[in-house]
C-alpha cells in the first residue's frame, strides 16, 4: 500500500459502511450491526495502515480513539427509528474526521470544508422551533467555512489567522463556540456524544500545525480569550438545569483551559493531547449516560428525576465515576493530562493560573450537582426505574476504561515517532521572575 | 521489605470481600472482612518495629527523574511518622469496623458502609506512606471523594446538601494543594520529599509577584502557603471548617473514623513537609494564626451548640486548630502526639455517642436533670486544691525551671510553649474531669493532683521521648522552633494575655460559685449575648457562603439573559 492511499482508505471505509447501513435500514438490528462492524473495521484500518506505513503525525493511539468513540457511542443506542438516522451519519463524520486528520494541504482543507458543511446541514435539519442556539451554531460554522476558504486564498500570516478562526469553531473558543454548543445540545441520537470527541480533535490538530507560526500578540489574545472562555463556560454550566447544555458548557470550560495552556506556553505537547482526548471522552460518556435516561424518560429537567442509587445501581455507579473523571479526579485521564501538562518545563505558574484553578474547582460544583440530583435523594414513586441494558452498560464501562488507560499509562506510550512540532516562536517568557 | 506494601493493600481485600459477596451471606462476609483489617493492624505494628530499628523504607516503582511522564507515580516511603500513622489508622479502623458490625447490623447500607470503610482505610494508608508529593495528592483527592460518599444518607435531604458542601469545600483546598505542587515542581524540579527539602534549602528563590509594585515572596513561602491551603480543608480550619458540622448526619461510626483518622491528614501533611515549613518562618506564622483562630472559634462555638454531635464536631475543630497552632509554633512532634491522643479520645467518644443518642430516644428521663442539686454544693477544699494545682503549682514549676534548672526561658520559646501546653492541658483536664463545682471531697482533691502529675509526666517524658522518636536529631527540632519564633514582644504579650485571661476566668468562676455579683458593664453583657447568638449560628459562615454561591449564580443568570 502506498502512503497517499492510507488517508483515502480511512475516509472511504466508514463512508462505505454508512452506505451499506442505509441500504439495510429496513432492519434496525442489521443496520446497527453494520455500523458497529464498520467502526471496528475502521479501527483496524487505522492500526493496519500505521503498521504498514509508519505513524501519521497525530499519533496512532489518539487516531484510534475516534473509531473507538464512534463504536462506543453507537453501541449503547436503543434500536429505534428516531435515532437510527444518526448511525450512518456517525460513520460519515468518522470518515471525514479520519480523512481530515491524516491528510494535508488542499485535500485537508476540502475535507474540513465538507465536515463544516455537513455539520451546518445537520444543525439546520435538526433545529428545534424556535432555535436561537441552532442559528448561532449555524453562524459559527459558517464563519468556520469562510475562514477555511480564506485560509486557502490568503497569504501568511493572514491565512494562519483564518485557520485559527476555523479551529476555534471546532475546538471551541469564545466567541465562536456556539457551533460546538449547538451540536452537543441539539443533534439527535448518538451524534453529540461522538462529535464531542471528533470536533475538538480536528480543531486541535489544525492548531498544532499552525502553532509555531503564531506571533506573541496572537498568543496573548488567545490567552485572554481562553480565560474568558473557561470562565464563561463554567458560569453557564453552573446554571443549566438541563444536562445537555450543562455538559456542552462544561466541555467549553475545560477546552478553554487547554487553549489557555497552549497560548501561555506556545506548545501543544503529548499531555495536552491526552487531556483533550480525556475531556472529549468524559463528555461523551456523560452524554451517553444521559441518553440512556432520555431513552427512558424523555428530555426532562434534571429536577424531575432522582434517587437512582438503589433502583439503578449500575447506572448510578457509572455516572458517578464518569462525573469524577470529567471533573478531573484521579486516576482518570483528565486529571493526569492536566497535571502532566503543568509539570512540563515549558509551563511556569502565573497569575492567570489562579483563574484556571478556579475553573477547575467550579467543575466539582456543577458535576457533583448533576450526580447528586440523579443518583442520590429519595427514589420517586411515580418514576418506573429500569437499570442499564447490557449494551448501554458495556459502552459506558469501556469508555471509563479508556479514560482510566489515558490516566494511568505513561505518556511516552502516546508519543509519536513523528517530529514534535517546535515551540512557538513567540512563546511567552516566564511570568515569575526568579 | 516489599511485603510492607501489603499493609495498605489488605483493607482493599476487606472492601472486596464485603462488597462482592452474596447479600444473603453479608454477615459472614463482614466477619471475614475483619481478618484483613486485623492483619493490616498487625502488619502496621511490625512496620513500626522494622522502621524503628532499620530506618526508613523506600519502595519505588517509577523513575524519579522522569516523574512528569508518569501519571501515577506509585511508590512508598515509610519512616517513623508514616509507621506511627499507619498504626493509628489501622488500630482505629479495627475497632470501628468491629463496632460497626453490631451498630450497623441490618442497616440497608451495611455492605456499602463496611466496604467503604475498608476502601477509605486503604486510601488513608497509601496517603501516609506515599513516596512523593504527587502520590500523596492523588490519594488526598480520592479521600475527598470517599468522604463525600461516606457522608451520604441517600434519603435525607440535609445530609445530601451537607455531603455536597463537604466535597466542594475539600476541593477548594485540593485546588490550593495542586497549585502548591505545581509551583514546587516548577521551582525545584522534583516531587521526592528528601530531594525537595534539600533543593529548597540549597537554592533560595524569590518570586516577584508584581514587579512594578515590588511585591515579592520567598519561593518556599509560596509553596508552603499553598500546600497549607490543602491542609486547612482536610483539618477543618477556619474559615473552611464549615463542611465538618454539616456532615454530621452520617452514621456515627463514620465520625469516629473521620474525627480519629481522616481529619488528622492536615497535621500529617505539615509534619511530612516539616523540613520545608521549617524554611519559611512567614508560613509558620500564618499557620499559627489560622490554628489559633480555629482553636478559639471552634471551642467557643462548641459551647453554644445544642446537639451532641455538633458539640463534638466543634470540639474537634477546636482541637484541630490547637494541633495546627502547635505546628505553627514549630512543635511538629507535639502536634502528632496531640492528634494521636485526640484521635483515640474522640473516636471513643463518637462510638459512645451513638449509644447515648439511642438511649436518650428510649428513656425520656435521660440525660438526668439533677444539675441544680450539684451546683448548690461548694467546697473550700476542692477550690483551694484546684487553685493550687492550676495556678500556683505551674508558677512554681516555671520558677524552678528557670531558676534551679537554669533553662533560659526568655530565649527559648520552644520550652515556654511546652510548659504552656502542660499548664493549659492540666488545667483543662482538672476543670472538666473533676467538675469541681459539683463534688466536694478529699478524693476529688487527690484526683486533681494525680491529674496534674500525669499531665506533667506525659509532657515531660512521653512527649519528649516521642519527639526524640519522630525527630531523632535535636538540632532539627531546635531549628523548627527557631524558624517559628515569634517576635519577642508579641510572644510575651500572647503568654501574658492568655495567662491573664485564665486567671480572670478563675476569679470569675470563684466569685460566681460563691454567689457573689460581679459588676459587668452593660455593653459587655450585651456584647456577650450577641456573641452567643453569633456563635450559636456558627458565625453565619454557612449563610455567607450560600450568599456567595447565590451571587455567582445570579451573575451567571444575568449573563445568560443578556446573551440570549
Amino acid at each position: 500500500m502506498r502512503a497517499w492511499m492510507a488517508p483515502w482508505l480511512l475516509l472511504a471505509l466508514p463512508i462505505l459502511g454508512a452506505g451499506l447501513s442505509v441500504f439495510l435500514k429496513a432492519s434496525l438490528p442489521r443496520m446497527k450491526t453494520v455500523a458497529l462492524v464498520t467502526t471496528v473495521a475502521s479501527l483496524c484500518s487505522v492500526i493496519g495502515s500505521a503498521l504498514v506505513l509508519g505513524e501519521p503525525a497525530s499519533g496512532v493511539p489518539f487516531l484510534c480513539l475516534l473509531p473507538l468513540a464512534a463504536c462506543l457511542s453507537l453501541l449503547g443506542q436503543p434500536l429505534h427509528r428516531d435515532t437510527s438516522a444518526a448511525w450512518p451519519m456517525t460513520l460519515i463524520l468518522l470518515g471525514l474526521g479520519l480523512g481530515t486528520l491524516t491528510t494535508q494541504g488542499l485535500a485537508h482543507a476540502i475535507l474540513l470544508l465538507l465536515l463544516l458543511i455537513l455539520l451546518s446541514a445537520l444543525l439546520y435539519r435538526h433545529q428545534p422551533d424556535p432555535a436561537p442556539d441552532a442559528w448561532r451554531g449555524l453562524s459559527s460554522f459558517s464563519l468556520g467555512l469562510i475562514a477555511t476558504l480564506l485560509a486557502l486564498t490568503l497569504p501568511t500570516p493572514a491565512s494562519n489567522i483564518a485557520t485559527l478562526v476555523a479551529c476555534a469553531t471546532l475546538f471551541p473558543l469564545l466567541p465562536v463556540h456556539s457551533g460546538f454548543v449547538a451540536t452537543v445540545g441539539g443533534l439527535p441520537g448518538n451524534l453529540p456524544a461522538f462529535l464531542a470527541m471528533l470536533l475538538p480533535m480536528v480543531g486541535f490538530h489544525d492548531l498544532q500545525v499552525i502553532l509555531p507560526t503564531l506571533s506573541g500578540t496572537v498568543l496573548r489574545t488567545l490567552g485572554i480569550l481562553a480565560l474568558a472562555s473557561a470562565l464563561y463556560g463554567s458560569l453557564r454550566a453552573l446554571i443549566q438545569s438541563r444536562p445537555l447544555p450543562r455538559l456542552a458548557y462544561a466541555a467549553l470550560a475545560f477546552f478553554g483551559m487547554l487553549w489557555w495552556y497552549v497560548a501561555d506556553t506556545g506548545t501543544a505537547p503529548i499531555p495536552a493531547t491526552i487531556y483533550l482526548s480525556a475531556v472529549g471522552l468524559a463528555t461523551s460518556g456523560l452524554l451517553l449516560a444521559w441518553f440512556a435516561i432520555r431513552a427512558r424518560y424523555g428530555d426532562v429537567d434534571l429536577r424531575a428525576l432522582g434517587g437512582m442509587a438503589y433502583p439503578m445501581p449500575r447506572f448510578s455507579t457509572l455516572l458517578a465515576l464518569l462525573a469524577l473523571a470529567a471533573l478531573g479526579m484521579p486516576p482518570f485521564g483528565v486529571f493526569s493530562g492536566f497535571l502532566s501538562m503543568l509539570l512540563l518545563p515549558t509551563f511556569t505558574p502565573s497569575a492567570s493560573f489562579a483563574i484556571i484553578m478556579l475553573v477547575w474547582l467550579t467543575a466539582s460544583w456543577y458535576q457533583i450537582e448533576l450526580v447528586q440530583q440523579l443518583v442520590f435523594g429519595r427514589a420517586r414513586l411515580e418514576v418506573r426505574y429500569e437499570d442499564l441494558r447490557q449494551t448501554e452498560f458495556m459502552s459506558l464501562v469501556l469508555l471509563l476504561f479508556l479514560l482510566l488507560v489515558l490516566g494511568t499509562a505513561p505518556s511516552r506510550l502516546f508519543e509519536s515517532n513523528a517530529p514534535t512540532p517546535p515551540v512557538s516562536t513567540a512563546s511567552q517568557g516566564n511570568t515569575w521572575i526568579r | 521489605m516489599s511485603f510492607l506494601v501489603l499493609v495498605p493493600l489488605l483493607p482493599l481485600l476487606t472492601a472486596f470481600i464485603v462488597m462482592t459477596g452474596d447479600r444473603a451471606e453479608q454477615d459472614q462476609n463482614a466477619r471475614a472482612g475483619l481478618l484483613p483489617i486485623v492483619a493490616s493492624f498487625l502488619g502496621a505494628l511490625l512496620t513500626l518495629a522494622l522502621v524503628t530499628s532499620g530506618g526508613p523504607v523506600t519502595i519505588q516503582w517509577y523513575d524519579p527523574a522522569a516523574i512528569s511522564n508518569l501519571a501515577f507515580p506509585i511508590g512508598f516511603y515509610i519512616d517513623r511518622l508514616s509507621a506511627v500513622m499507619m498504626v493509628l489508622i489501622t488500630g482505629v479502623t479495627t475497632l470501628i469496623y468491629r463496632y460497626s458490625m453490631g451498630y450497623m447490623y441490618q442497616d440497608r447500607g451495611y455492605r456499602r458502609y463496611l466496604g467503604m470503610l475498608g476502601l477509605t482505610t486503604a486510601v488513608l494508608l497509601c496517603m501516609v506512606s506515599s513516596a512523593n508529593l504527587v502520590m500523596l495528592f492523588i490519594f488526598w483527592q480520592i479521600l475527598s471523594w470517599l468522604l463525600f460518599l461516606l457522608a451520604h444518607n441517600h434519603g435525607h435531604a440535609a445530609t445530601l446538601s451537607g455531603a455536597a458542601n463537604t466535597f466542594t469545600m475539600l476541593r477548594l483546598s485540593d485546588a490550593a494543594f495542586l497549585a502548591g505542587i505545581v509551583l514546587a515542581y516548577s521551582l525545584y524540579g522534583t516531587f521526592e520529599f528528601q530531594t525537595l527539602f534539600t533543593r529548597a534549602a540549597e537554592t533560595p528563590i524569590t518570586l516577584f509577584i508584581w514587579p512594578e509594585l515590588g511585591w515579592e515572596m520567598n519561593g518556599v513561602t509560596a509553596v508552603t502557603l499553598l500546600i497549607f491551603g490543602g491542609a486547612m480543608g482536610k483539618s477543618a480550619q477556619f474559615p473552611i471548617h464549615t463542611w465538618l458540622p454539616r456532615s454530621l448526619y452520617a452514621p456515627t461510626p463514620i465520625h469516629a473514623l473521620l474525627h480519629a483518622g481522616i481529619i488528622n491528614a492536615g497535621g500529617f501533611l505539615l509534619n511530612r513537609l516539616a523540613p520545608l515549613y521549617g524554611l519559611s518562618p512567614s508560613t509558620l506564622h500564618v499557620v499559627f494564626i489560622i490554628g489559633m483562630l480555629t482553636a478559639i472559634l471552634g471551642a467557643t462555638m462548641m459551647l453554644t451548640q445544642n446537639d451532641i454531635k455538633k458539640t463534638l464536631g466543634f470540639s474537634t475543630i477546636g482541637q484541630m486548630g490547637y494541633m495546627i497552632m502547635e505546628c505553627g509554633l514549630g512543635a511538629f512532634s507535639l502536634a502528632v502526639f496531640h492528634l494521636i491522643a485526640h484521635g483515640l479520645f474522640k473516636g471513643t467518644v463518637f462510638l459512645n455517642c451513638g449509644n447515648v443518642i439511642h438511649k436518650a430516644r428510649q428513656e425520656p428521663s435521660f440525660p438526668h436533670l439533677d444539675r441544680e442539686a450539684e451546683e448548690s454544693e461548694f467546697s473550700n477544699l476542692t477550690w483551694s486544691t484546684g487553685f493550687f494545682t492550676t495556678l500556683v503549682l505551674p508558677l512554681i514549676i516555671l520558677l524552678v525551671t528557670h531558676g534551679v534548672l537554669r533553662i533560659p526561658l526568655l530565649e527559648s520559646q520552644g520550652t515556654v510553649i511546652f510548659l504552656f501546653f502542660i499548664w493549659v492541658t492540666s488545667s483543662q483536664a482538672i476543670l472538666s474531669l473533676t467538675r469541681i463545682r459539683a463534688v466536694a471531697s478529699w478524693k476529688v482533691s487527690a484526683a486533681m493532683l494525680v491529674t496534674l502529675v500525669i499531665v506533667v509526666f506525659t509532657y515531660l517524658f512521653a512527649v519528649e521521648s516521642f519527639t526524640r522518636f519522630l525527630y531523632p536529631n535535636p538540632e532539627e527540632v531546635a531549628s523548627y522552633f527557631k524558624a517559628a519564633a515569634l517576635p519577642g514582644r508579641l510572644f510575651d504579650s500572647l503568654v501574658v494575655g492568655t495567662t491573664l485571661m485564665t486567671v480572670l476566668s478563675w476569679v470569675y468562676l470563684y466569685a460566681h460559685a460563691h454567689g457573689r455579683t460581679i459588676t459587668i458593664p452593660h455593653w459587655i453583657e450585651a456584647l456577650l449575648v450577641r456573641l452567643y447568638v453569633v456563635c450559636t449560628n456558627r458565625l453565619y459562615l454557612d449563610q455567607a457562603y450560600l450568599h456567595i454561591g447565590r451571587l455567582v449564580t445570579r451573575v451567571a443568570h444575568r449573563l445568560e439573559k443578556r446573551l440570549s
